[in-house]
């Protein structure tokens, strides 16, 4: 079922569609929205991957056991990412809409070079794959949930014992 | 034997599929479950791999073969396996999310967890295709691996 497009006025961003947008609506459906999201990811451009948030994001990174609302935390989760594996390459297999729902499946695999998640930078690559559901609203996300097993995680980057993460 | 059912695949009828998956498999029915799957249907469990010297086994295969004893591994370890299905949507051309919270108490041993009686409750995100037939045909699903290990008491990563 394809969801019908919306009408935003909420993106000012450029740089997600390489469209100026200045205060006057677009249309994007649910599907274009989180698109936009990842394609932004993608190319490590986070403030174009966060224009597409709601000021009231709800952030659930389960494996993290992180819930918060406010764009902040996901800012954050992005962020770290790319810092602690600089050459970062996402890779979306499957998008699948469901009403305002959209729930991608992708790869991220890279190369690590900082500590992430607690764990020393042993220059290990990773590669995780991953699913986010993702609510939109409004030609924009409202609500995302981030799952991936933090067990695979931790065995690319050598980690040993969860009680014992920085412990090589 | 897998049912057939005569309605249409619609996003609700899907939907209905789904729903139903979790209500037999709440009641440990892993027959019913299965009935619900074409008789090729794909399984995908992320996150299990079980790296040895020489090779990694992962849940990756098929409903029969590999879905239906893991399903029966859970619930003989976890005798009180129970699930909370907190979202599903859905689409007409079959594809179903679902927001879905596992939980037991383990009973006997795990993979290389062993069995301290303690309980584990981690969100998991199910992908389901459901076929024109309405037998579900894929089945793929994510979770932490890491939280249930850690709430079992188990704090090697394996």
């Amino acid at each position: 079922m394809t969801s019908p497009a919306v009408t935003s006025t909420a993106v000012t961003s450029t740089a997600a569609t390489g469209t100026v947008v200045t205060g006057t609506a677009v249309s994007s459906t649910p599907t274009q929205t989180v698109q936009a999201f990842l394609d932004a990811f993608a190319r490590h451009d986070i403030d174009a991957a966060m224009a597409l948030t709601d000021p009231q994001v709800s952030v659930t990174v389960h494996p993290l056991g992180l819930h918060e609302a406010g764009p902040d935390a996901l800012r954050q989760i992005l962020a770290d990412l790319v810092r602690g594996f600089p050459d970062l390459m996402i890779t979306v297999g499957q998008v699948i809409t469901t009403g305002d729902v959209v729930t991608a499946l992708f790869k991220a695999e890279g190369t690590q070079a900082a500590d992430y998640a607690g764990a020393i930078n042993q220059e290990k690559h990773l590669d995780i794959d991953q699913a986010w559901r993702f609510v939109t609203g409004g030609g924009v996300i409202t609500d995302v949930a981030a799952y991936w097993c933090q067990a695979q995680l931790y065995r690319r980057l050598a980690v040993k014992r969860y009680d014992e993460i920085a412990i090589a | 034997m897998t049912e057939v059912s005569q309605r249409p695949r619609t996003a609700e009828s899907a939907a209905g599929i789904v729903a139903e998956f979790f209500d037999r498999y709440r009641a440990h029915d892993v027959e019913g479950m299965t009935d619900l799957c074409s008789i090729n249907a794909g399984f995908f469990y992320v996150p299990v791999e079980l790296w040895g010297k020489q090779r990694v086994l992962r849940g990756d295969g098929k409903v029969r073969t590999i879905g239906k004893p893991l399903w029966g591994g859970l619930i003989t370890a976890f005798p009180d396996l129970s699930n909370t299905v907190h979202a599903i949507t859905s689409n007409d051309d079959g594809d179903v999310v679902a927001q879905v919270d596992i939980e037991g108490t383990q009973q006997l041993a795990w993979g290389l967890i062993t069995p301290a009686g303690r309980h584990y409750l981690e969100p998991h995100l199910f992908i389901f295709h459901v076929g024109p037939d309405l037998l579900i045909d894929s089945i793929t699903a994510y979770w932490n691996d890491a939280g249930i290990s850690q709430q079992l008491g188990h704090n090697e990563v394996d």
